[in-house]
């Protein structure tokens, strides 16, 4: 009798077992999606934006049931700015933790050298952000982008030249001496052709420079109609810090994306910022589902304002998300079937990874313009978005209050 | 012309910064020989100080006083209980000094960037953005009073080597070290105050940059190759060799960058850093026998 009470309860035992073990599985099983970013080093700033982005999308899918009821774990892989720190990375999140997507990519020089490594194992790669040409022009079938190409940032300059600034005919051109600055510039100026726009002086710099007078004595010198800068956040307000000490005073001063839309920008250059025109890829106040809600729920999570790059790594975390929903298995080669089929409108944007040109599995999405006026940022064009109309031409730095 | 005369005044502005950066270290090196690789890193620190006594409403020309005493203490710190045990144990060579000095220096960028985030921070002062005019030149009103300032300190820092009893003792450390001892120079307490001193002119230097630049945790690294620039150029432990060595390396960037491309600013600094191992070992010093 008592052997057999013993027997029963040994068996149910088991089964109990079993069911917690089983139900464990399920709860433990996350799929992880690897995320390549800079998180230390000089760009770590953006690399935190873009991190807190990811985080808060996951967080926000997880809440929601996750992928087909498992949650998503992001592991993040500092790539410090380094390509070859960025290459060993993504060999980590692949090798090692065997990832079935991997997303993220700030820097076009990092995302240029990993892309490579992800495409190799056969593992899809999802950009935010690298947007040096030719990542997505070389064929690779595992590699998809959600932001444009450095070469469309200047779009929607290119339509308010013909548009509004019909009389500026000539243009200085300064960029940062990097695959992102080359690539902007290079395209800047093919635009400049189109548009029979004279470019009189070509200048790149290098990065952390404490003194742009040298360059800038040169563009006073030629005085130009406008003046396209493509510059990171702090290079940006040094470069209009200065040409305001020395009076420059061209019709338009236009900066080509990266810094010259964050809010570091306008507080560190102070009133030098003001009427400075900028391409961007997003702001919180154009028609996107969820564009807003994003903004005002970083801000108060966070404490910090975010930008387009945040934007563009919240939508991404959707776009992984929904593949991953969408694949048959959590396989690389079943997601990367998933995200080839991609059709969806996230907060940045409609995504949907087509072939144009040269370019494979590119998101093609608009580019605005935005100018500082008084401390905040208005879009200004193309005018079916403007929060403001815009102040063209710029007055002369002397005859401003 | 002008464009001449732009390029030149902003070389030689900008020459002065580097000047009293570049000194802070060329006295390290003269008196312990070795380099400080913490160089730049100290200067963040200072540009750091400088930057929350700003946000108490403290103007940066005054937070140097409060920065430069700062890190002479964090340098006297460094030498006596970081630097100096080194030197007593008997197998380690002096590199090992060198190699600690990358170690604080990274220790000190985390640290910051702990406490403060990665985040650029930035000073706007009333005088950041002034400028004057003389004729067609304008003069940034900040780097022109940094340029004031950097040259008193320099001019003091050379009276106080020739004519202290102090500043004679550094001299002869530097010189013979051995002798020094010898003639009952305290040493070990001179390689204390002469990184603290070093260390206290770097902060003169954040402090001057401050309002004028921007500031975030890994802005040391390329600060300390320019002063190791500097200081080679000078020749090793010259202290007038330091301010010839930072306008020179001033003047060679902006010409560089007006005449050639901004982009070469760096590979003409250490071209002529290559130039001047090659044909003037001693560096300027060699001129001036200083």
């Amino acid at each position: 009798m008592k052997g057999t009470v013993g027997k029963a309860f040994v068996v149910v035992a088991a089964i109990l077992s079993l069911f917690v073990a089983a139900s464990a599985g399920i709860a433990a099983e996350t799929v992880k999606v690897g995320v390549l970013l800079p998180l230390t080093g000089s760009q770590a700033k953006f690399g935190e934006i873009e991190k807190r982005s990811y985080e808060m999308a996951a967080e926000e899918i997880n809440a929601k049931g996750g992928v087909n009821g498992r949650k998503i774990e992001l592991l993040f892989e500092d790539d410090t700015g380094k390509p070859d720190v960025g290459r060993s990375g993504v060999e980590k999140l692949i090798a090692r933790e065997k990832v079935p997507v991997i997303t993220g990519g700030y820097s076009s020089s990092v995302t240029a050298a990993a892309a490579p490594v992800a495409q190799q194992f056969k593992v899809p790669f999802v950009i935010c952000t690298g947007s040096a040409d030719d990542i997505t022009e070389k064929g690779y079938d595992y590699i998809f982008r959600i932001n444009p190409p450095a070469s469309e940032y200047p779009n929607s300059v290119k339509s308010f030249l013909q548009g509004v600034a019909k009389d500026v005919k000539t243009a200085a051109l300064l960029y940062e001496n990097s695959a992102f600055g080359q690539s902007s510039s290079k395209s800047f100026e093919e635009d400049a052709k189109g548009l029979g726009l004279k470019i009189l002086v070509k200048e790149g710099y290098q990065a952390g420079a404490i003194d742009f007078k040298p360059i800038l004595t040169k563009v006073k010198a030629a005085n130009p109609d406008m003046i396209y800068m493509v510059s990171y956040v702090m290079d940006a307000s040094l470069l209009m810090r200065q040409s305001k000490e020395l009076r420059i005073n061209p019709k338009l001063f236009v900066g080509g994306g990266a810094g010259f839309t964050l809010p570091e920008f306008a507080k560190s250059a102070g009133d030098a910022a003001d009427g400075v025109y900028s391409a961007t890829l997003w702001v919180e106040t154009l028609p996107f589902p969820g564009a807003r809600e994003y903004f005002d729920k970083f801000k108060k999570k966070y404490g910090s304002e975010t930008e387009y790059h945040g934007a563009e790594a919240y939508a991404a975390m959707y776009v992984v998300a929904d593949a991953l929903k969408r694949a048959k298995s959590i396989t690389p080669k079943d997601v990367r079937d998933a995200l080839a089929k991609t059709d969806m409108k996230t907060a940045f944007g409609p995504v949907k990874f087509v072939s144009y040109d040269k370019k494979t599995q590119q998101n093609k999405l608009d580019t605005y313009m935005v100018q500082w006026q008084k401390g905040v940022l208005e879009a200004v064009w193309p005018k079916s978005v403007a929060t403001k109309t815009y102040i063209y031409p710029t007055p002369p730095w002397d005859k401003r209050k | 012309m002008d464009v001449f005369l732009q390029t030149l005044v902003a070389g030689i502005l900008k020459g002065g910064l580097y000047a009293l950066i570049g000194i802070g270290m060329t006295l390290i090196m003269g008196v312990m020989g070795i380099i400080n690789l913490a160089h730049g890193q100290l200067m963040m620190l200072a540009m750091y100080v400088t930057f929350v006594l700003n946000t108490m409403g403290v103007d940066p020309y005054i937070a140097l006083f409060v920065a430069m005493p700062l890190l002479f203490l964090l340098g006297v710190t460094i030498q006596k209980f970081l630097l100096n045990p080194l030197i007593k144990a008997d197998t380690i060579l002096p590199e090992n000094q060198v190699l600690m000095t990358v170690g604080i220096g990274m220790v000190l960028t985390e640290i910051v960037r702990f406490i403060f985030s990665s985040d650029y921070k930035y000073i706007t002062t009333s005088y950041s953005n002034q400028t004057f005019y003389l004729g067609n030149i304008s003069f940034s009103s900040a780097l022109t009073i940094a340029f004031g300032i950097a040259i008193a300190f320099t001019v003091a820092m050379f009276f106080f080597l020739l004519k202290t009893d102090l500043g004679r003792s550094i001299r002869a450390t530097a010189q013979d070290k051995d002798a020094a001892t010898l003639m009952g120079v305290n040493t070990g307490r001179i390689t204390v105050i002469t990184f603290g001193l070093g260390a206290g002119l770097v902060a003169a230097a954040g402090c001057l940059l401050a309002p004028v630049y921007y500031i975030f945790p890994d802005l040391g690294g390329p600060f300390t190759a320019k002063a190791f620039i500097i200081t080679i150029l000078g020749g090793l432990g010259s202290t007038v060799g330091a301010i010839f060595g930072g306008v020179t390396l001033g003047l060679a960037e902006s010409m560089g960058a007006t005449y050639f491309g901004m982009e070469y600013e760096d590979i003409i600094g250490l071209t002529i850093f290559v130039l001047v191992l090659l044909f003037l070992p001693g560096g300027f010093k060699r001129l001036t026998k200083i």
